[in-house]
């Protein structure tokens, strides 16, 4: 019998030996010798049953009949207003475009806070981290710098965390963070893909990213401290933490991981026939909503994905969708579909209502199609 | 152990040789799946070094990460039970990639993850059924039907050939 069952293959054992050894490795580095506990055994054997993590229960039911309501024209919704008159919902949006970085007004008013490449909210919305070329700048909703600095490589990627003290972002192929008034700029990890980094909301600090090799890691950016590392099959092409930071997106090409703060599986997806173009997590609950390309039809799908319940589609669009993000209050969904040159506003509960807006690119001076940088409180 | 714990990379190494492949291996004829089974093992592991200084350096390393290692595996299929894979779009379909084509593992299969934890604590870590009882919680009464139970399902297709 024990033949038998050391015989059977392991898909990829070697490998995974190897990379298990580099993490072991890796979690030993941070390890400070201390006197050994004087402990009785019956502690101890507490403490091993304590050391038990459990897994995430996640129960999604089966898929039920699609949900679809297909706003298909030619390229295009025919009902789209030709201006964006006003928000469907409160807050400002945060948008790229080839003239720059701009806020949207609920009321529809827009302001061009300066020629940037990118951008992101602060986290109460009161400034913009914005980079461009080699500078990386604070902004204020009028426009105004309020400090900024530069560096070698190009800046992008500017992620402000979750309580305001730090700013994380990619200077060439390096990661780096900076304090939120601009002081104590320093290396984070050299060598890292280009990946946006992302903070986990609600920790100490704690940011993930992807390493130049496509694993995952989050480390505490104040003491370099590693706190979870996962290597998985597929590189990482995205990642989004859920609005509790209890659950990390890592998006591939094909492929969904739902990961634990911990980096432990929660959920592996192979999406057949489709790539992942975009994701985004509910500002509150475990849903969230996916943008999926299908080339062999040329359309792209977007859908909200409860953990614990049914897929359900709400916009499918001829071309590409490029971007999705979620009104504040989460009951519309931004989506930013660039052959159709428009955005559509798409309810995500009760009745199914749609708000198209057409020419966006030339409404933000621009010939390529404005990017979606977030929809703030 | 007490290399390891007073900081010592070697042994640390030492530790995860002699020890990563029964675990993964454990996890895998559990678990069924080579992915969920190297993150159960990788996560034992590290669970370990977490609590190295806690250590008690009188107790055998093994039985301590088996039993984190098979009770994970169990809850991790139990938790894979309860969902069904979905087809996220009307026309793409999703899944998962899963590969059961060992004849010992398809039998492995037919038991419940339970069974299959006394099984491979047994027979491929050569636990005896007291000490099963006292790494899964379990009366050994229990370890022992689980055990008869394993065994007889698993007859037709293993024990033929051993």
């Amino acid at each position: 019998m024990r033949r038998r069952l050391e015989q059977i293959e392991i898909p990829g054992e070697r490998d995974a030996s190897e990379r298990a050894w580099r993490v072991v490795r890796s979690a030993f580095a941070e390890y400070e010798p201390r006197p050994p506990a004087r402990r009785s055994i019956g502690l101890a054997a507490g403490t091993a049953a304590a050391a038990v993590v459990a897994l995430v229960v996640v129960a999604v039911s089966p898929a039920g009949p699609a949900l679809v309501r297909t706003v298909r024209n030619a390229v295009g919704s025919e009902h789209a207003e030709r201006a964006l008159v006003a928000l469907p919902s409160s807050g400002r949006l945060l948008v790229d475009s080839g003239a720059g970085s701009w806020i949207v007004n609920a009321d529809g008013s827009k302001r061009l806070l300066g020629r940037y490449a990118s951008s992101s909210w602060s986290p109460h919305g009161l400034f913009e981290i914005v980079a461009h070329g080699h500078e990386l700048a604070a902004v204020d909703p009028k426009g105004s710098v309020r400090w900024s600095i530069e560096r070698e490589g190009a800046v992008r990627d500017p992620r402000w965390s979750p309580d305001g003290y730090r700013v994380a972002y990619q200077a060439g192929s390096s990661l780096r963070v900076v304090a939120g008034d601009g002081t104590g700029d320093r290396l984070l990890a050299a060598n890292v893909a280009a990946v946006s980094p992302e903070w986990q909301p609600g920790s100490a600090h704690a940011l993930a990213y992807v390493t130049r090799t496509g694993a995952v890691r989050i480390v505490n950016t104040d003491t370099g401290a590693s706190v979870a590392y996962w290597r998985g099959r597929n590189r990482p092409l995205r990642l989004v933490w859920s609005a509790d930071g209890k659950l990390l997106l890592s998006l591939g090409h094909r492929t969904i991981d739902v990961r634990t703060s911990g980096l432990a599986r929660v959920e592996s997806l192979l999406l057949r026939d489709t790539t992942i173009v975009a994701a985004a997590w509910a500002p509150q609950g475990d849903r969230y909503a996916l943008i999926g390309y299908q080339p062999a039809h040329d359309r792209s799908i977007a859908v909200i994905r409860p953990l614990h319940g049914a897929p359900r589609n709400v916009f499918v669009g001829t071309g590409r969708i490029d971007g999705v993000n979620w009104s504040p209050n989460a009951r519309w969904l931004l989506l930013a579909w660039r052959t159709a040159d428009q955005w559509v506003f798409a309810r995500t509960s009760g009745a199914r209502r749609i708000h198209a807006v057409a020419s966006i690119s030339s409404q933000f001076h621009s010939r390529a199609f404005p990017r979606l940088a977030g929809w703030c409180c | 152990m007490r290399g390891a714990q007073a900081g010592h990379a070697s042994d640390v190494e030492a530790l995860f040789r002699a020890y990563w492949r029964p675990a993964l291996r454990a996890a895998f004829l559990v678990v069924h799946d080579a992915a969920a089974a190297e993150d159960i093992a990788q996560e034992a592991f590290l669970a370990a070094i977490r609590r190295l200084h806690l250590f008690d350096r009188r107790r055998p390393f093994g039985p301590w990460l088996h039993r984190i290692v098979v009770n994970r595996a169990i809850d991790w299929t139990r938790t894979r039970q309860l969902r069904a894979e979905t087809a996220l779009v009307d026309t793409g379909v999703w899944a998962d990639e899963r590969d059961v084509s060992d004849e010992t593992l398809a039998a492995l299969a037919r038991l419940t993850p339970e069974h299959r934890a006394v099984i491979v604590l047994r027979h491929l870590l050569g636990y005896s059924p007291g000490e099963i009882a006292e790494l899964l919680d379990l009366p050994r009464g229990t370890v022992n039907s689980r055990l008869r139970r394993g065994l007889d399902t698993l007859k037709e297709t293993v024990l033929r050939e051993t």
